[in-house]
């Protein structure tokens, strides 16, 4: 891990070079929930490519450009596009962006994601707060020798996101009148959905949404002590003893549909955060 | 076949310097320095040293070998041990059991600081582990040839259970606690969630680390007898849990340090 610091020179470097000022957060989206960047006025826009050390997206329905401006006058760095465990690369990569926002100066991460439903009690097209996480994925982004510069060797996660940032979103979700709930995240690795069996397991021990994202940037994001909020999308009802096959371009057209809530509440936090 | 060269050299080094064999060995973790104390040391090797031997990075952790006697039988004893989340791979973790089986270990010792799950425990108590849970994803690939006679264990004697017996009836004339139960075997580093608390408790964890599974794993495929102990370090209560603190893990192992020492010279007192 010891050349991450200087990879995130290097990208932070390269950034500035292209937009100067101090972001106050940043923001990854999920599947089909990137139009929240409609939102931004856009200062800078670059490719994945340009950027040192960073990795390229793949994923369907990923566009790959970090876009720099401020949304509601709050300066913010978005990745539109995301990168995935089940792309193949190390999470070490995949959460490089998360440590730029850092030494870029935000302290606050945004994370979005399009998630299978697990709780029976939730609906297609629903939010949910993510208010813990269960790892699953077999790996974690902080293996290795540990930078201390970077963060702690050992990171407490008694409170992986931050619960005043959730209460504020479900606040904001009751004025709005948005379906919001608050539960746990599971990241599995992918890229196969689960079995039956699978999703039966899951719930079990304890999940109400399920995922290929999120966990890792949060990882990082708490060991570079970055506050986080996380947002998932139920695009995709997981119940295991009704399982119909999933369908993605009917994920995305539910994750389409649902962005414009996400997106005030996105707007909604972000407003507080001003001042 | 795979290149046992790695392996005889750092058993011919280790034969310079120390020309004794030994039927224990003992991998010492956080809470376990009274043992290390008790040996009546011979010579200590630090890992740096030792030809193919890995290096110790994590903080807290001295990476030598300590070779000598205790209850008046020959030890070895490992001061600084190998995790996963420090980036080695198996085959690196792996490296000293071959070493330890090779030098006649036919029982591992292992101890470990742990998060305790079960509500029952108390911060301080021991735990002797009867058996674990693996999610460490790993393939654990065992050596393709044992250079020594080694008989592979198979999974449900992993832990011995005369031993386990043995030193729960040690706890019981001596008046300490003894746990006996389940260790959940983690990647790490971080800490676990508050719903990983729950989910790990849920399938039958009693309590939670970041070591200890691969070395029973290869020391069992190696064909050695593992005696394991926990100090419950602290206990995690997810629903009004706290962050977790260095020094209570330091407090806890002061308290267990003599007991955990006192099991390991029993064992070994009734083995010889």
């Amino acid at each position: 891990m010891l050349d991450l610091f200087d990879q995130v020179n290097d990208a932070v470097e390269f950034i500035r070079g292209h937009w100067k000022e101090t972001p106050r957060a940043g923001i990854i989206l999920g599947t089909g929930l990137g139009t929240l960047v409609d939102q931004i006025e856009v200062a800078a826009s670059i490719d994945y490519a340009d950027i040192p050390h960073f990795a390229q997206s793949t994923a369907t329905s990923h566009e790959g450009r970090l876009i720099c401006g401020t949304i509601g006058g709050l300066p913010v760095l978005a990745m539109q596009g995301r990168f995935h465990m089940y792309e193949g690369y190390e999470l070490k990569k995949i959460t490089l962006p998360v440590r730029v926002f850092k030494a870029m100066g935000a302290d606050l991460l945004v994370l979005s994601n399009a998630c299978g439903g697990l709780n029976p009690n939730y609906k297609l097209g629903d939010i949910m707060l993510i208010d813990d996480q269960i790892n699953l994925m077999g790996d974690n982004p902080l293996i290795g020798i540990n930078d201390d510069r970077l963060g702690p060797r050992f990171p407490d996660m008694s409170e992986p996101y931050s619960r005043k940032l959730v209460d504020r979103a479900l606040r904001i979700a009751r004025h709005e009148d948005i379906v919001a709930h608050k539960g746990v995240f599971v990241a599995v690795a992918g890229p196969n959905l689960e079995t039956a069996a699978e999703y039966r397991f899951l719930r079990t021990i304890g999940a109400d949404v399920v995922g290929m994202s999120t966990v890792p940037e949060t990882i990082v994001a708490v060991h570079a002590g970055l506050r986080v909020v996380g947002f998932s999308c139920v695009t995709d009802m997981c119940l295991p003893d009704a399982l119909k096959p999933a369908n993605v371009d009917e994920i995305i057209a539910i994750a389409n549909a649902a962005e414009p809530k996400l997106t005030k509440l996105v707007m909604g936090v972000l407003a507080e955060e001003q001042g | 076949m795979e290149d046992s060269q790695p392996l005889d050299a750092a058993l011919e080094f280790i034969a310079s310097r120390w020309g004794k064999r030994s039927q224990y060995g003992v991998i010492l973790g956080t809470g376990a320095g009274d043992v290390a104390e008790q040996i009546q040391t011979d010579i200590v090797i630090p890992y740096s040293e030792i030809p193919g031997f890995p290096n110790a990075t994590a903080l807290g952790h001295r990476g030598e070998l300590v070779c000598g006697r205790l209850a008046n039988a020959n030890i070895i004893a490992m001061r600084g041990r190998f995790h996963l989340y420090e980036g080695y791979s198996d085959q690196q973790v792996r490296f000293p059991l071959q070493i330890m089986r090779a030098l006649g270990v036919e029982l591992l010792f292992i101890s470990n600081a742990a998060g305790g799950l079960n509500p029952y425990f108390e911060s301080g108590q021991l735990m002797v582990l009867q058996s674990h849970v693996d999610l460490m994803f790993r393939a654990w690939k065992q050596p393709t040839t044992i250079t020594t006679a080694g008989r592979p264990r198979t999974r449900a004697d992993i832990y011995d259970r005369n031993l386990i017996q043995l030193s729960m009836q040690h706890a019981m004339s001596n008046d300490f606690v003894l746990h006996r139960g389940v260790y959940a075997g983690l990647l790490g580093p971080t800490y676990e969630t508050r719903a990983e608390y729950r989910f790990l408790r849920r399938i039958g964890a009693d309590v939670a680390g970041m070591s200890t599974v691969p070395e029973v794993v290869f020391a069992a495929g190696l064909g050695m007898r593992v005696l394991a102990f926990s100090i419950v370090a602290n206990v995690a209560k997810p629903d009004v849990l706290e962050p977790t603190s260095g020094q209570e893990v330091i407090d806890a192992a002061a308290v267990a340090a003599p007991r955990l020492c006192s099991l390991v010279v029993n064992a070994i007192q009734h083995t010889q």
